[in-house]
């Protein structure tokens, strides 16, 4: 996923929202017209192009892929043989209209645009960063695919079109590296896993996680929304066309009312008016509506650090503890949800309109086993207590009539479970890189490849060995992952005058697919040198370069692998 | 064949003396982190500050204070130990950063004592100190689950687990207050449960069962709401199984209610001075019952009491001997044994091997064994129950020590016949 070029204003926007200093939303209106922003994506067509403008030291083609794809290249002269593609993140694929949503006020149009790098770069720009790369005498490129939202089988065949329009259009190409961020991520890693002939090395930065698992993170999530704070939300069975997309849209409105209402009576602990029978009955036993919104997080794998709450710092005063121990926590739910659920909600109407109402089902979920035993133990206070987790897993028991389950019919399902699942498996040099914190969340994923290639990798080493019986040569297999983490500093939430925490829109390590020039650069680099050796850097000069960009690589920690796995 | 002539053997013969003093001299090979040829560091994280630390903030000063009445008698094998504390305040992802700290740049040995359920699960979830090898020895908490080998394997408990305490506690209640009515204030959280397991195993049932979610006892009004939900069941005996906070909260609340059941309080916030400190008069808890493992403290007869209250009066003068100074400064005594059965290079493999071999035999100023082998990470595993003195001292019941032991299962609690080794020399590690 990754927030538009207009989405990324919204979401700074948002943050503002899920602070403690949050004004009320005035809830949008459902008789507001439809605006048609959207422009709209090519229809099927052939291959177009490329038109090459002809200048140095950068000539840049444009030309659209017979499904209609835009895309641009760009490339130096002198050119040393390496095109690096870029795939870009999630944009909405149906439009949003203007007035609808407060963090949207101009609405979210379908933005079929190519980008050649990254979009967001923090501190620089994506021009920059392009530059940089160029000035190393690399080609970039990049489509805007066929269809935006959820993309991946489309995407992946249109950037093996593009490899191939760009090896004819310049044969003294020798390596090609992919990378990628959030959906451009998943994009990126399917593109090695199914093409691994295609391409020399792999970047792969706060990827998206194979899409079962995105699925169940993102459902389970929206449907605890539902059931805890405003059973009112579709989340499935949306109506066709436009209608459809305005109860989308109008969902996503419900979702940031939840958020805003939690996020404003965080002392009083009181639910949001929309919330259904089980939400009432809970706030009449005095269950707090912040530690329901904590344990939301908790039970779908979102981390519960975020860029303004680190769960470390108080407040001067009778708050110091009690603040980073029983209420920060769900705020760093609340900030993350906002940044996680708005794309959820977009991949959710999306994937209804494709594959048929009730895709999904939820029916056989074990939700209560979703909450690891530690972190029951660790956020006990923020969750305040056995006794209130024991009432909130309550209300999500199969049997409880006014949770009702999400209930698939068969082939919507089966049409939801065909997309490409990536499996993580390495076979090309893959460097990858997340943010501790990513809300979507990437580190859980990172963690799981890492894991598995170890194993794969114990295994070539021992298949290695015992060829050194027989042949005596021994071949060292090439090391072919390396993963750069970006961890916060030690604390970071920071206080006003009056005591409330300040909403910051960047803190390393937090948010999604937001890195330095330096932090993409060193992917990139990293990626090219890989595609040269057939192995990625790693030992000591990655590790300098890695502390000089303000990453680590850390073998020691283990972060929660997803729901979805356990 | 070659031939040896005497100028060959004359010269490797030199060359062997010399190879001989040099060894003797060469200070012990220190290859393992946190240990140089001078010193081994280890880390502790804890509350200093904030509101759970009262209390628990002496037990540093504490093993400091042994320690360096080990260091002024030659060390462990000539190192010194070193501990680096870290305030974690009693916030989970703040131990996560300090034991971080502790870890990767101050590059200790091993953690000692770090302290809370929470902290530790926090500890073992984010730093994972199983998987990078690094010994976690006896963390400051009782909850069973440490002692699970396969998920903890470099953690090494000391207190006897909240299942045994409760178990234990049962049984004093049977044998001292068959037929009373009972009441329970709780901590509705791992510390709680296992405290909730343990009472119904005993086959307890309680007329009245109060919990209070961690980190809400300092609102206002809730003391006043625990004591009335107690109080209204009209127990004859409450036990008070919470954090020091939570259990002065409760005396306070009721003393100035005036409601005085018989109190049991629990080991964790029976802690006296901490009360006190906490603004409960010692009155208040005059003829409490109380819990503890060690002697007590005012026990100056007791060999371990009268030179740990020596050293510490010298090394920290003015503060009180209380049972966090007592069982911190065991805590260290049983480290360094730990430390010196490591050998002479100790790693962190070695040290923990050490424990599982020989730490059953290790002497503590404890009433009861510790039971580490390579099946068990338990340290101790029972208590004896005393009265509170006016003056607020835990003494026993008639000048007499009742052991019982027990486990964190369904094993049965027995009176305990184990008689404590003398200490060793000087209270040093032999």
């Amino acid at each position: 996923m990754e927030a538009s070029s207009h989405a990324s204003e919204g979401i700074t926007k948002l943050m503002k929202i899920t602070s403690v200093k949050s004004r009320a939303i005035a809830l949008f209106s459902t008789t507001a017209l439809l605006a048609t922003v959207v422009i709209a994506s090519p229809a099927q067509a052939a291959a177009v192009g490329p038109t090459c403008d002809a200048k140095t030291p950068i000539q840049t083609c444009v030309g659209t892929t017979s499904d209609g794809a835009a895309y641009e290249i760009r490339v130096p002269s002198p050119f040393n043989g390496t095109v690096a593609l870029w795939s870009h993140g999630l944009g909405v694929s149906w439009p949003v209209s203007a007035g609808l949503l407060p963090p949207f006020p101009n609405g979210i149009p379908v933005d079929p645009r190519p980008n050649v790098a990254p979009f967001t770069v923090v501190g620089s720009t994506s021009s920059a960063l392009a530059s940089s790369i160029l000035a190393d005498g690399v080609a970039v490129m990049g489509s805007g695919f066929s269809v935006q939202g959820w993309n991946l089988d489309e995407a992946v065949k249109t950037n093996v079109e593009l490899i191939g329009i760009f090896k004819k259009a310049f044969p003294a190409t020798k390596k090609v590296v992919a990378w990628g961020y959030s959906a451009g991520g998943g994009i990126t890693q399917a593109l090695a896993e199914q093409y691994p002939q295609l391409v020399d090395a792999v970047a792969i930065i706060d990827p998206v996680a194979p899409v079962p698992a995105m699925q169940k993170l993102l459902m389970d999530a929206l449907w605890l929304f539902k059931t805890y704070f405003d059973p009112s939300m579709k989340l499935t069975g949306y109506s066709a066309g436009k209608a459809g997309d305005l109860e989308a849209t109008i969902d996503i409105g419900k979702m940031y009312s939840i958020l805003a209402s939690v996020s404003a009576n965080l002392a009083t602990g009181k639910w949001p008016a929309t919330a259904g029978p089980s939400g009432k009955a809970l706030e009449a036993l005095g269950v707090p509506s912040r530690s329901a919104m904590l344990l939301c997080a908790l039970l779908v794998g979102m981390p519960v650090q975020s860029a303004s709450f680190d769960n470390i710092n108080g407040p001067e005063g009778a708050q110091k503890l009690a603040f980073p121990y029983a209420i920060s926590p769900a705020l760093a739910a609340l900030e993350n949800f906002g940044v996680a659920l708005t794309s959820g909600l977009s991949m959710a109407r999306e994937w209804d309109a494709k594959f048929g109402p009730n895709w999904y089902d939820n029916t056989k979920t074990n939700f209560a086993a979703q909450l690891s035993e530690s972190d029951r133990d660790i956020y006990t206070g923020a969750l305040s207590g056995n006794t209130v987790i024991d009432g909130l897993l309550g209300v999500l028991n199969p049997a409880n009539p006014a949770a009702p389950r999400l209930v698939g019919e068969a082939s919507a399902v089966a049409k939801a479970s065909a997309m490409y699942s990536t499996t993580g498996k390495i076979t090309v040099p893959t460097i990858m890189m997340t943010g501790v914190n990513d809300p979507v969340p990437a580190a859980s994923w990172i963690q799981q490849v890492s894991d598995k290639y170890a194993v794969q990798f114990a295994a070539e080493k021992a298949a290695a060995s015992k060829a050194y019986q027989s042949t005596r040569q021994y071949v060292a297999p090439k090391n072919k992952l390396s993963v750069l983490w970006l961890k916060p500093p030690k604390n970071w939430t920071k206080f006003d005058a009056a005591g409330l925490p300040i909403t910051q829109p960047y803190v390393a390590g937090n948010g999604h697919a937001l890195f330095t020039q330096k932090q993409f650069k060193l992917m990139i680099d990293s990626a090219i040198k890989a595609a040269n050796t057939g192995a990625v850097p790693s030992g000591g000069p990655l590790t300098s370069a890695a502390r000089k960009a303000g990453l680590v690589i850390d073998k020691y920690s283990a972060y929660q692998y997803l729901k979805y796995y356990n | 064949m070659t031939r040896i002539n005497r100028r060959t053997l004359v010269s490797a013969s030199a060359v062997l003396v010399v190879a001989a003093l040099t060894a003797a001299t060469v200070p012990a090979h220190a290859a393992e982190v946190g240990v140089s040829s001078s010193e081994i560091k280890l880390g502790i994280t804890l509350p200093m500050t904030g509101t759970a630390s009262p209390g628990y903030n002496k037990v540093p000063g504490a093993m400091k204070a042994y320690f360096d009445y080990l260091n002024a008698n030659g060390g462990v094998n000539g190192r010194s130990i070193t501990l680096k504390v870290e305030d974690d305040r009693y916030v989970p992802t703040e131990a996560v950063a300090k034991t971080n700290k502790l870890i990767l740049q101050d590059k200790v040995m091993a953690l000692l004592a770090p302290l809370g359920t929470a902290n530790n699960k926090a500890i073992a979830a984010s730093v994972n100190p199983a998987r990078r090898g690094v010994p976690v020895l006896f963390v400051n908490s009782g909850f069973s689950g440490f002692t699970d080998i396969k998920k903890y394997p470099t953690t090494y408990s000391i207190l006897p687990s909240y299942v045994m305490e409760a178990k234990i506690m049962a049984e004093y209640i049977k044998d001292n207050f068959a037929g009373k009515s009972l009441g329970l204030l709780y901590q509705d959280d791992d510390f709680g449960s296992d405290a909730l397991k343990g009472f119904t195993q005993a086959g307890i049932t309680f007329a009245v069962k109060v919990p209070y979610s961690s980190g809400s006892q300092s609102g206002a009004g809730v003391g006043a709401g625990w004591i009335t939900k107690l109080s209204a069941a009209k127990p004859d005996v409450v036990v008070l199984f919470g954090v020091s906070s939570a259990t002065a909260v409760g005396l306070g609340t009721a003393a100035a209610l005036k409601y005085a059941p018989q109190w049991i309080l629990g080991s964790v916030g029976g802690d006296a001075t901490t009360i006190k400190a906490l603004g409960v008069p010692a009155g208040v808890i005059y003829n409490a019952v109380g819990a503890s493992f060690a002697p007590a403290t005012t026990d100056t007869a007791d060999e371990y009491v009268k030179l740990f209250s020596d050293i510490y009066a010298k090394a920290v003068p003015g503060s009180a001997f209380d049972n966090n100074v007592l069982i911190g400064m065991n805590t260290a005594f049983v480290a360094a044994q730990a430390l010196k059965a490591a050998g002479t290079n100790p790693t962190r493999k070695s040290l923990m091997a050490a424990i599982d071999s020989k730490g059953a035999s290790f002497a503590s100023a404890a009433l009861i064994p510790l039971n580490y082998s390579k099946t068990s990470h338990v340290g101790y595993n029972g208590y004896w129950f005393g009265k509170y003195s006016p003056t607020g001292d835990l003494k026993p019941v008639d000048g007499k020590y009742v052991l019982y032991t027990t486990d964190s299962s369904s094993g049965a609690v027995v009176k305990s016949t184990w008689k404590r080794p003398a200490m060793p020399a000087k209270g040093l590690p032999n």
